[in-house]
């Protein structure tokens, strides 16, 4: 699978300007319908269709030829396919070869698609695309917003809002090293590769890595997948593992990581393990451990960040617990709340046209008030006895006139509808009132007796030259005050004090 | 990447018991003063690690100065466990004479407001006057605070003792009691490093946070993840064109297209706060340090540093006219890490980076980013000392963009002269001479490579129309680019996103409005905005308005709640989109109606990811 794409940079994180073949791409279909669609260049027919590799949508359908190749954001018109006669075809290409590529149908894609990298991509379609009315749609380059919007939920998503506040407060910065613990479906992952990745050409700089770690053995596979379909897998470290019991080191050797997430139903059994010092042994685990020395999958000589993705208190007040004990400290607990919101003209008006989203209410006092006077009118006019055909015309045609003028007015708005109603601001239908708790610390470096000797042979102290007050000069005078008052008593003793002072020098 | 132990002269954030931090320039050789928790030599915390609590020790007989110990977290914590293990958990106990304080850690404790303590009082009536029945007086208390011994811990102990109503407050009470006291005696304090989220918590906390536009953590991250800003990609720069003092404009060296790759446009009005947030996810807001500099011992340091220095004078030493024979070709690109040699460059050489870059756009003649101080860099320093942000952040006046030949700097020609005539001339004229001439390359970089747009992204954080500051920066955006625009308020992003709503969309691609005839695809995109369509609604996807607000808890042992009141304000909004290119001409949408029975729910989506299925 890995060896059909070509070992580049992420499309996530240099997409490039255009779209290219075998990489990612994400169609945007309308506005949160998202389908991520690895493009193929067209070689002859394909899965039935004599396009090539046809994306068949809502909206029509699309070959992939007309994706390829395109800048970034290009909105690109369904084409014509058959699709009817190709699926009675195909339907009958299975009858024969049963069995063959039905457990693995990607697969069976990809192999078709890697033929065509030989060939050039627009010129050599089987047949000169129509475009079709139905529709269109965007072609987006993914960001690890766009991929968790798409992804299908196989488990719990850490969503943009947590992930992008846990990045930031955890550091993850180009360079850093980062564990996550429970891949899960990805999405987190994809957003700490972004936020680590400090390119690969500059040598002596240390890269940024995300070691990841996945005990769900399907999981674990579908996420390698994913992980080489994006390129990701020069930064990002996925490990089939068992963290509560096996820990956090890769091949033996210490990831160092200066940031940790934990996404675990269980962070405090994991929690131990990612001490500065061995664990304490827990019951039932013999002393074989002991033998050999303790490696630290932390940074020696940085703080470490943490934070831990648990929707339950109880879950919340047993991790702080025992990130106390072991040391971690601005341990804080909080939980974000995102809002969308949709904007829309809100149109309410008695003389609006009939439309969709208008409300055909008065829209104030004074349309009220014209509407009821205007049926007043008309009830004292019919209610009026008949009076010869000469006298009552002119009456009515007045009142028409008048309704008339009304509608007239609002002509612009029916020319105009966008510019009419007022804007306003909703919620969106249903919320996401909770995601999970999150809780983060901070664990400092190790300092040792001998660490301080050093620093402080490098620095003596006792030769101090100035004074440098964190205090604002406000709180600075207000100090003063306090102490000279304690020292000379008020106000009063001090102006005596100073007057005597005067009369000395003068004297 | 900031230094993970506090280096000498860099900005450090100082985080006292009462919550309040402070900023500090950390000098060697001066006492820092914390005012009433004490002082202390600045050189004990130099090359000590962050995050650990320090306590200030009384002063030895023999000494002036107090010294400071790291207090151990089975210290900080030693109340907290104490509840857990205590049978009952709901109710804290608190040993008035045990002279072990509990942590200062701010988070947990803040909540210590009236309201909360008359929750917890035994009867509804009784409120605990805590004056009247402290039988110590002011004078005793200063008298005990002078005396100082213990770190403020025997003040505390002794408040506690002399409390009258000591045994008539609840457990609860007695806590709170405490920690009031705690926070406002003992001799502790904290040094955390001043990056962006520290930063950004003091000012919005502590300092004006008009100043930042309100703008929160939470908002910092989503308007960084949304404009999809990281690293991008490996330095690059354009070869010197080895242009003589002789040669004008003609010699600069041409914008290469292809090269530029990962610039961000951003439009600042918090100070530089929103460019230092970028910047750190960019990889370019920390000094460069030697990764191994902490790890290496003393001896190797001293070696190392001997060493630098020793080629700094050298460098000095070859001063003067630097053969210019073994420079690079100037077709040939300096990749980061092989920075131009010991050459010196010419007037014309570009000290920026053409990819990874920050590009501002402001509206004052200077760039106003004055946060940036806080990581040594000054954007309107003439000449500044070796930072990343040098070759990473460019800056121009929106004027310089739109309007390029209406400014000096960009269109007065740049000064010739020959060898002999500046020859002759003082050394401070030559100077002179030179500086504005690197000047004028430099502008006219700057000013060229925005205008040719193909930008990665748009991030704005700006009191400023978003209408207005979209209309100018939409054609500079490369296609499926985000566009991430924070506001305070909700009123001008949502004007914003009227601009793209599904009617507007609608009546501008059925192609009949009168404005668009007989415009190409190109202009369209440069529209100039009417009174009906300020933008084209169609260069934009996905356009979206999100909040998020972080509500923090305090956890303890059975006192688990969220804290009662936090800081209010402006809620702040960000919106999120985009850039499309759209098609040429009319483009029909009318659906595809035929199978219906695949239209609705999943089986759609499935049928549209294009996965043959059997």
């Amino acid at each position: 699978m890995t060896s059909t794409l070509p070992q580049t940079v992420s499309p996530f994180l240099e997409p490039g300007p255009r779209t290219k073949p075998n990489s990612l791409a994400v169609l945007q279909l309308s506005r949160d319908n998202f389908v991520p669609v690895y493009l193929q260049q067209a070689s002859g027919e394909h899965d039935g269709y004599v396009e090539g590799a046809v994306i068949n949508t809502r909206y029509g359908s699309f070959p992939h030829s007309t994706l390829l190749n395109v800048p970034w954001g290009s909105q690109v018109r369904a084409s014509k396919v058959d699709t009817g006669s190709r699926g009675r075809k195909r339907k009958w290409q299975l009858d024969e070869e049963a069995g063959r590529a039905t457990s693995e149908p990607i697969e069976d894609e990809k192999e078709t698609g890697n033929g065509a990298g030989e060939e050039n991509g627009d010129g050599d379609e089987g047949k000169q695309l129509v475009t079709d009315t139905s529709g269109f749609i965007h072609v987006l380059p993914p960001t690890p917003e766009i991929w968790t919007t798409s992804l299908p939920h196989r488990t719990q998503v850490v969503y943009t809002p947590d992930a992008s506040y846990i990045l930031h407060r955890i550091r993850a910065r180009p360079g850093s090293t980062l564990i996550e613990a429970g891949a899960g479906s990805g999405s987190f992952t994809h957003a700490s590769a972004r936020a680590v990745y400090n390119g690969s050409l500059v040598k002596g700089k240390r890269p940024g890595k995300v070691f990841s770690f996945e005990f769900h053995e399907e999981r674990y596979h579908k996420m390698k997948k994913e992980l080489s379909d994006h390129a990701l897998d020069g930064i990002v470290q996925l490990t089939h593992r068992d963290v509560y019991k096996d820990g956090f080191l890769v091949d033996g050797k210490s990831p160092e990581a200066d940031a940790v997430f934990l996404d675990l139903p269980a962070p405090w059994e994991a929690l131990p393990l990612l001490s500065r010092q061995r664990p304490q042994l827990r019951e039932g685990e013999a002393g074989e451990a002991g033998a050999n020395p303790w490696v630290s999958p932390l940074h020696p000589k940085k703080s470490v960040f943490i934070c831990t993705f648990s929707p339950c208190v109880e879950q919340v007040t047993r991790t702080v617990s025992t990130l106390r004990h072991l040391g971690w400290v601005d341990i804080e607990m909080v939980e974000i709340a995102n809002r969308k919101l949709h904007t829309a003209r809100d149109r309410v008006g008695l003389y609006l046209p009939v439309d969709r989203g208008v409300n055909s209410s008065a829209k104030d006092i004074e349309e009220a008030i014209t509407k009821l006077t205007e049926i007043e009118e008309r009830f004292r006019e019919n209610a009026r006895p008949k009076q010869p055909a000469d006298g009552s015309e002119p009456a009515k045609v007045a009142s028409k006139a008048a309704t008339n003028g009304k509608t007239s007015v609002d002509e612009a708005a029916l020319k105009y509808p966008w510019l009419d109603g007022r804007l306003v601001t909703r919620g969106e239908p249903e919320i996401k009132t909770h995601t999970s708790y999150l809780v983060f610390a901070v664990l400092p470096m190790v300092w040792t007796a001998e660490d301080e000797a050093t620093a402080l042979a490098r620095y003596p102290i006792g030769n101090e030259k100035f004074v440098v007050s964190l205090m604002g000069k406000a709180s600075m005078k207000e100090e003063r005050r306090e102490a000279m008052q304690q020292k000379q008593g008020n106000r009063k003793s001090r102006r005596k004090d100073r007057d005597e002072k005067l009369a000395e020098a003068e004297g | 990447m900031y230094s993970s132990i506090i280096r000498p002269n860099t900005w450090v954030a100082i985080r006292l018991p009462s919550g309040v931090t402070r900023n500090i320039l950390v000098t060697p050789n001066a006492t820092i003063s914390l005012g009433k928790y004490g002082s202390f030599p600045a050189n004990l915390i130099i090359e000590r690690p962050y995050h650990v609590t320090f306590e200030i020790e009384d002063q030895r007989p023999d000494e002036k100065y107090s010294r400071i110990r790291i207090v151990p977290a089975s210290e900080l914590y030693a109340e907290i466990f104490a509840d857990e293990e205590s049978p009952d958990c709901s109710a804290p106990t608190v040993d008035a004479a045990k002279p072990v304080i509990s942590a200062e850690d701010g988070v947990e404790f803040t909540l210590v407001d009236a309201e909360s303590g008359k929750l917890v009082t035994r009867s509804s009536g009784e409120v605990i006057d805590e004056n009247a029945r402290q039988t110590l007086t002011q004078e005793e208390i200063e008298e005990l605070k002078r005396e100082g011994s213990n770190a403020g811990k025997d003040v505390i102990a002794k408040l506690m003792l002399s409390h009258t109503a000591l045994d008539q407050k609840t457990s609860f009470s007695l806590a709170k009691y405490k920690l009031l006291k705690t926070k406002k005696y003992i001799r502790r304090f904290q040094i955390l490093p001043v990056d962006v989220p520290n930063l950004a918590h003091w000012q919005l906390e502590e300092r004006d946070a008009s100043k930042i536009l309100d703008l929160r953590a939470e908002m910092i991250a989503l308007v960084g993840s949304w404009g999809n800003v990281h690293y991008g990609g490996d330095s690059v720069y354009l070869g010197d064109p080895m242009a003589t003092c002789e040669q004008g404009e003609e010699a600069l060296a041409p914008l290469q297209g292809d090269l530029l790759n990962g610039r961000w446009l951003v439009v600042d009005d918090t100070g530089g706060l929103l460019v230092a947030a970028i910047a750190e996810r960019m990889g370019v807001l920390f000094p460069e340090l030697d990764e191994d500099e902490d790890s290496l011992d003393e001896q190797a340091r001293r070696e190392k540093r001997e060493r630098r220095e020793a080629e700094k004078e050298a460098e000095d030493n070859q001063d003067g006219d630097v053969d210019m024979a073994d420079a690079d070709d100037p077709a040939n690109r300096a990749i980061d890490g092989a920075r131009p040699k010991k050459v010196r460059s010419s007037d014309f050489a570009i000290p920026y980076s053409q990819t990874n870059t920050i590009t501002v756009v402001h509206s004052a003649s200077q760039p106003s980013l004055p946060f940036l101080g806080y990581w040594d860099f000054d954007a309107v320093a003439p000449s500044h000392a070796e930072h990343p942000l040098c070759r990473h952040l460019m800056c121009l006046t929106w004027l310089q963009l739109l309007k390029p030949e209406l400014d000096t700097a960009y269109s007065t020609p740049p000064l010739t002269a020959s060898p002999e005539l500046l020859g002759s001339w003082k050394p401070s004229r030559r100077g002179n001479f030179h500086r504005k001439r690197r000047r004028f390359a430099r502008t006219r970089h700057v000013v060229e490579a925005t205008r040719a747009g193909g930008f990665s992204g748009l991030v704005c954080a700006s009191t400023m129309d978003p209408i207005s500051i979209l209309k100018h920066t939409l054609p500079l955006l490369a296609g499926g680019a985000p566009v991430s625009m924070y506001s305070p308020t909700l009123e001008p992003l949502a004007a914003l996103a009227d601009c793209f709503s599904v009617s507007r969309r609608t009546a501008w691609t059925s192609g009949t409005l009168p404005e668009m005839v007989a415009k190409t695809v190109e202009e369209l995109e440069r529209w100039e905005g009417s009174e009906q369509f300020p933008l084209n609604p169609t260069l934009l996807l996905g356009t979206s308005i999100q909040t998020s607000r972080a509500r923090r808890w305090q956890v303890l042992p059975g006192r688990t709640h969220p804290l009662m009141t936090e800081r209010g304000g402006t809620d702040g909004y960000v919106f999120t989109a985009w850039r499309a290119k759209p098609a040429a001409g009319k483009v029909a949408a009318k659906g595809k109606f035929k199978r219906r029975k695949l239209e609705t729910g999943s089986a759609a989506e499935s049928e549209a990811a294009d996965t043959p299925k059997a």
